[in-house]
């Protein structure tokens, strides 16, 4: 019997790493925070990273048998996050791990046919929704939704939401919680709110945790062209498996996208996805002025250049207000030095 | 003795369990167990948690605990750590 040790990886010396996963098809990630190795006389034999409250690029070379190689890595790196105040974890892996971790204490919550997503929390996905939903204080009707971002919310979105309205008895407006935009979630579901007041039909609620979060839907372990198709269908069929259900969503809204490509293949997974689901999806044309289509980038681009006076006509009044208030200050001088994404 | 933080004991290897104890606001005990002997010894492994929970004082907890086919006096030895770790 070999004697196993587990150590830190130093990742300012990646490269021994990356060549022991490189025959498991996995990618030791750009945001991966901390790296633990299992050894055997000095030889890697399996590896598991973090990122945030997510256990990730998972690997043991197989050869080493039914040694519990995996466990121990998992438990000093479940333990390496219970000290940092992660309580709750999520594990992002290849299908064919789910029985070993199903084993660790983790639930699996949805699939694709090459990944799976799964989490050990107290809380579980079940619960956490039906939360959401009591304290969205909504009815058990028929509902349309739509998933936004808002960085911040223009007429474009607006429009969007109007049309919902229209069209339907209630709708619920998702706002991604994940703080990683320019605008801080506050600010963004604060102004959305306040745009959307004479729409009494309209609810405008946190996406939570499980709605484009860093949890359904992080940069993972596959080759770049599969990646983000991959993680978007573990999006996907997180809203249309637990989301939809508990919410009575029978419709999704979603803009059309012309000029971002992840967005834009996004939504053409929602149409293969979410009707599955029994939902229906209705892509309108996205809100132009002058024949542009309006977008939160093009919002900040003006912000950056500082053509204030533009931004009136992407913007409705109360986000113009915000942005000339002093709030607003520390916001714009982050747009100015910096180029989000999304 | 009041369970003042989350805190943990144990490892998930074979023949341990890995317990984790959550303060709760007055909810009393609540137990969710995994275990790869569930069906024979479930009821047998909640009894011991319980128990010794009892014998701590303690009545508000969440308890999670994944088993490895532990024995008693493990599961005892891993409750009462956690829960005094918890309470530090």
């Amino acid at each position: 019997m070999y004697d196993i040790y587990i150590e830190e990886f130093n990742l300012s010396n990646s490269l021994e790493i990356e060549h022991f996963l490189s025959p498991f098809e996995i990618e030791l990630e750009d945001d991966v925070e901390h790296t633990l190795v299992a050894r055997i006389e000095g030889k890697i034999v399996g590896t598991c990273s973090s990122s945030g409250n997510i256990i990730k690029s998972i690997a043991v070379r197989c050869t080493c048998g039914n040694t519990g190689i995996g466990s121990k890595l998992v438990t000093q790196m479940m333990n390496h996050l219970f000290d940092r105040g992660i309580y709750d974890v999520f594990v992002f892996t290849k299908k064919t791990n789910t029985e070993i971790f199903k084993e660790l204490g983790f639930r699996e919550i949805v699939s694709s046919d090459k990944v799976v997503l799964m989490e050990n929390g107290r809380i579980g996905i079940d619960e956490y929704v039906k939360k959401m939903f009591v304290k969205s204080g909504l009815g058990n009707g028929r509902k349309a939704s739509i998933v936004m971002n808002c960085n911040p919310v223009t007429r474009g979105h607006l429009n969007l939401i109007r049309k919902a309205s229209e069209e339907n008895n209630e709708v619920v407006v998702f706002i991604v919680e994940e703080d990683k935009s320019i605008f801080s979630f506050e600010t963004r579901i604060d102004l959305v709110r306040k745009c959307t007041k004479e729409l009494k039909n309209v609810h405008v609620i946190s996406g939570g945790r499980y709605i484009i979060s860093s949890n359904t839907f992080p940069a993972y372990f596959l080759r770049e062209e599969e990646k983000s198709s991959q993680y978007m269908e573990i999006d996907l069929q997180v809203f249309g498996k637990y989301i939809g259900p508990v919410f009575n969503i029978d419709k999704r809204y979603v803009g059309s996208e012309p000029y971002c490509n992840m967005t834009q293949s996004y939504n053409e997974g929602m149409k293969k996805i979410l009707p599955e689901q029994g939902m229906e999806i209705i892509v309108v044309e996205r809100h132009a002025i002058n024949g542009i289509a309006i977008s939160a980038s093009m919002v900040r681009k003006k912000i950056r250049e500082d053509r204030t006076e533009d931004i009136k006509d992407l913007v409705c009044n109360e986000v113009y207000i915000y942005l000339a208030s002093k709030e607003a200050e520390e916001t714009i001088k982050r747009i100015k030095e910096s180029d989000f994404l999304h | 003795m009041k369970i003042l933080k989350p805190a943990k004991a144990g490892t998930l290897e074979s023949s341990d369990i890995y317990i984790t104890v959550y303060p709760n606001d007055g909810e009393g005990i609540n137990i969710k167990l995994e275990s790869i002997v569930m069906k024979q010894f479930g009821s047998q492994i909640k009894k011991v948690i319980t128990e010794t929970l009892g014998e701590l004082d303690v009545e508000n907890v969440d308890v999670v605990a994944v088993d490895k086919g532990a024995l008693d006096c493990t599961i005892k030895a891993r409750v009462e750590a956690a829960v005094r770790r918890s309470s530090l």
